[in-house]
């Protein structure tokens, strides 16, 4: 399995632990890249700036990620901007939530 | 590259020292409360073991516990690392020693009880440098700042209204003690809390609600007019005009209702749609806030002068205000900070719990329906002087603090 879907992959295993959702499926991953020596690049936000949990996530995805076999290096960029908003979530998010 | 905010961490043993005295010196003050019910009964607020009472539950519970939860959020909400984690633990054993010590020798020795208050007011002075350090670093300052920064200068005008107030009794030389005293009760509980409830509300209620996309249009006028309402209340103990006491209380009410307004638009606008139920008997205790800030308006319009209605006011407005908000936050944060001690490394490891698993939330209902049985039963049956019901209420309100002190403390073993 190529890499850049280990790495998709790896991030549904990071769960925001108040919601009980993965960063995937919250939409919380803007962008991901697999550069040619295998470094890996995660732009990602979080649902709100000054989340007491904001370590825990991104310290979570960055683990998983560097876990993976064949990736060298992985560089978090973490952003504000585009803001998270609820229309990012998945379906599946959504529901859960709402529920 | 690494996060930048990676700074913001805190060594959580700080906060956890802040909330385990806490929790600790609210079971006494109940349980002092418990074994003086006679004096409740008869009216007489003001004595030496009714106000060691008060300074626990007002210092060792509730000052500290806000001082624990300022450590852990200050950092992570203001994006600003702590100035200095060691000066913070230097800061807890100094101010635990002093709110001890003015406990103690307020009921024991009250002519002496300045001396413990001068430990005390060390210890907050060192505390409220901490965080006026600590602010000063924050890049982009917003309402939760200033709202934050006023709450910690109105803490400040406390200590000095409080050093003024045990000096007078050692050395009784100071005119103005009534003057001196309202100013003390104002500056503390409704300027210091209420204005750090605000500022850190504005913060949680969008946090613990998945909310997105509310205005916060009334902050600004709520906080404005919330500071005015303040000064022109001190202003009137000391002209001693209590015929203008009610426009200071009708601002301060006015206030907290464009405040409510906010809350109430950043409730609506959520996306998680069951809310926690510690959360949501802080929303609560945001409602009851807002209703007894409107009955010391009526009060203060109708009967000025009923020392024992107002009495039971005060009681109302620290317990179903300050202390419930705090009982909800509490039981939401506590969880969250020993989750990231605890499990924050083994993510992405290993199975960890949730947060959610750490804390029985189930619990927490009927204790909550405890605390608010037991506060309005101690509150009426002080009114009507029942001693039997006092102990009864008050007896509710010892068990339900144990427990929920226990459920907190049994976190800290998941």
């Amino acid at each position: 399995m190529e890499i850049l879907k280990k790495v998709e992959q790896a991030l549904y295993q990071v769960i925001d632990p108040e919601l009980n959702v993965n960063i995937m499926d919250l939409g919380l991953v803007y962008n991901l890249k697999v550069k040619e020596n295998n470094d890996v690049y995660i732009k990602m936000t979080l649902t709100t700036p000054g989340c007491p949990l904001h370590d825990t996530i991104v310290g979570g995805a960055e683990k998983v990620v560097e876990a993976i076999d064949g990736v060298n290096d992985v560089q978090i960029d973490l952003v504000w901007l585009p803001q998270w908003s609820p229309d990012k979530m998945s379906k599946k998010a959504k529901e859960m939530l709402m529920s | 590259m690494k996060p930048h905010f990676s700074q913001t961490k805190i060594n959580v043993k700080l906060p956890f020292s802040f909330i385990l005295f806490g929790l600790i010196a609210f079971i006494f003050s109940q349980w002092i409360f418990f074994q003086n019910a006679s004096q409740l009964a008869e009216g007489y607020f003001r004595t030496p073991e009714l106000w060691m009472a008060f300074h626990l539950l007002i210092l060792g519970w509730a000052v500290m516990i806000a001082m624990g939860a300022m450590y852990q959020m200050v950092p992570v909400t203001f994006l600003t690392p702590i100035w200095s984690e060691k000066f913070g633990f230097i800061q807890f054993g100094v101010t635990a020693t002093g709110i001890l010590s003015l406990s103690f020798l307020l009921g024991f020795h009250p002519a002496e009880a300045v001396y413990g208050g001068a430990i005390t007011i060390i210890g907050i002075c060192m505390f409220i440098l901490q965080m006026f350090m600590t602010i000063k670093k924050q890049k982009e300052k917003n309402m939760m700042t200033w709202l934050v920064f006023s709450a910690l200068l109105f803490f400040l005008l406390t200590l000095l209204a409080g050093f003024v107030l045990a000096w007078n009794i050692a050395n009784g030389q100071i005119l103005n003690h009534q003057s001196i005293f309202h100013s003390h009760l104002v500056f503390g509980i409704t300027g210091w809390f209420t204005l750090l409830i605000f500022g850190f509300s504005y913060k949680l209620v969008p946090m613990f609600s998945l909310s997105h996309g509310f205005s916060m249009k009334w902050s600004m006028k709520a906080f404005l007019l919330y500071i005015l309402g303040l000064l022109a209340l001190i202003f009137t103990f000391w002209i001693k005009m209590s015929i203008l006491q009610p426009i200071g209380w009708a601002v301060l009410f006015l206030a907290f209702t464009l405040f409510l307004l906010d809350m109430r638009e950043i409730l609506a606008k959520r996306s998680k749609k069951r809310l926690d139920r510690p959360f949501l008997f802080a929303i609560i205790a945001l409602h009851l806030g807002w209703f007894i800030h409107f009955l010391v308006v009526v009060v203060s319009i109708w009967a000025t002068s009923n020392v024992a209605l107002w009495s039971l006011l005060i009681y109302l407005y620290l317990m179903m205000w300050i202390i419930f908000s705090i009982l909800g936050y509490l039981y939401k944060i506590v969880p969250v900070l020993w989750w990231t001690l605890k499990y924050a490394d083994k993510v992405g490891k290993e199975k960890i719990p949730l947060i959610k698993d750490l804390i029985n939330e189930k619990a927490s209902f009927i204790l909550y329906i405890g605390f608010f049985i037991g506060t309005l039963g101690v509150a009426f049956s002080t009114l009507y002087q029942s001693l039997l019901l006092i102990q009864l209420f008050q007896g509710l309100l010892v068990l339900t603090s144990f427990v929920y002190s226990v459920f907190i403390a049994k976190v800290m073993t998941k």
